[in-house]
């Protein structure tokens, strides 16, 4: 899917970077789960760069973004959970992101 | 209780129930956007029918072939896992064809994740029903389910096990939840007892099951079966009420 953006796309992380997805308002539509919100996690891998989904579901000419998978520990999302190496995995654009102590940004 | 002619002496015939099922919302919905965009002549409805037909009959198999070519061929498994894009031209699926906008799935960055002894993927999509529909088809309906979504990503192994797929405790189990454009599908590792097999008894044994995750390639299970457990109470023979006699 492309777009008629035309901005350098916002990456402010790399691979091994610690960040936890912001627990931010959104309008009518988004992508990020409310299981997420708040927890901490790590950059597992840089996909692509695009729209978020939140301006391209209303057709709006929103900026170009590197979209990340963030590698979560089961017991950081479920503090219940009982298998410490278990993890889960999802996919967030930049503006979710904040970085943790040991990311520039 | 009432028998199947609806007859049970009482002096009149229950109807049979209408045989008609409920339609979703999203199929009012489906049927509404369709129509509009027929309309407003985005596509015919001849191009509809046609597109449908093709989309709904494709199957697992180029899954299953992709696997199978990468347990026998150590460059093609790289390129799976770097460009999967590229890998599935291979087994001819390009995820751009033939509208050039990447249907029949919504969206065409695929991602392979590679099973080891040490980690088991699975995949789910919590939000809605996001699956790698080029290589794999449509989505089993459980795989659509609340019950499957919302339970996986937080009971993984209970969930495997109700499969029939038990992860041992020191193997991590890792959920991946495709929530924005990615398309995942898991290889799994190469079963013991296969060596010598060819490309495509290999692929016979990699089922869509096993590219979700909740199953592993075995010698001889060539299909995705899954156990029925009959009802313990089944609708028609409820006990009878204390005290009614025989």
């Amino acid at each position: 899917m492309s777009s008629s953006s035309k901005n350098t796309p916002v990456c402010r992380f790399k691979v091994g970077d610690r960040v936890r997805i912001k627990d931010q308002s959104w309008l009518f539509y988004s992508r990020v789960q409310l299981y997420a919100r708040g927890v901490e996690g790590t950059i597992a891998r840089l996909n692509y760069t695009d729209l978020v989904a939140e301006d391209e579901t209303f057709n709006v000419e929103g900026e170009i973004e590197q979209h990340y998978i963030v590698q979560f520990r089961q017991q950081d999302l479920w503090p219940e959970y009982a298998f410490p190496n278990d993890t889960l995995q999802s996919e967030y654009p930049d503006r979710w992101l904040e970085p943790l102590n040991n990311s520039q940004a | 209780m009432t028998t199947a002619t609806g007859g049970h002496d009482h002096g009149h015939i229950h109807p049979p129930a209408p045989q008609v099922e409920e339609i979703s919302d999203y199929s009012v919905l489906e049927i509404a956007l369709r129509e509009l965009a027929i309309e407003h002549g985005l596509f015919t409805a001849e191009e509809h029918l046609h597109f449908t037909e093709w989309a709904e009959k494709i199957g697992p198999a180029s899954g299953s072939r992709l696997v199978a070519k990468a347990w026998l061929d150590p460059e093609f498994k790289k390129l799976c896992l770097t460009d999967a894009n590229a890998a599935s031209k291979a087994v001819g699926v390009d995820w751009l064809d033939p509208t050039g906008a990447g249907t029949p799935s919504d969206y065409t960055h695929f991602v392979v994740l590679e099973d080891t002894p040490t980690l088991h993927h699975v995949i789910v999509c919590t939000l809605c029903s996001c699956y790698p529909r080029p290589m794999l088809g449509n989505s089993p309906y459980w795989y659509r389910s609340t019950n499957y979504r919302r339970r996986l990503v937080r009971w993984p192994r209970p969930v495997l096990s109700e499969f029939g797929l038990i992860v041992p405790p020191e193997v991590e189990v890792r959920v991946e939840d495709s929530n924005q454009k990615c398309r995942f599908m898991v290889m799994p590792m190469r079963p013991e007892g296969t060596d010598g097999w060819t490309e495509d008894q290999l692929a016979e044994i990699v089922t869509r099951d096993c590219m979700i995750g909740v199953a592993s390639p075995k010698p001889g299970r060539t299909a995705d079966k899954h156990p029925i457990h009959k009802a313990r109470h089944p609708v028609g023979h409820e006990p009878k009420p204390m005290g009614v006699a025989e």
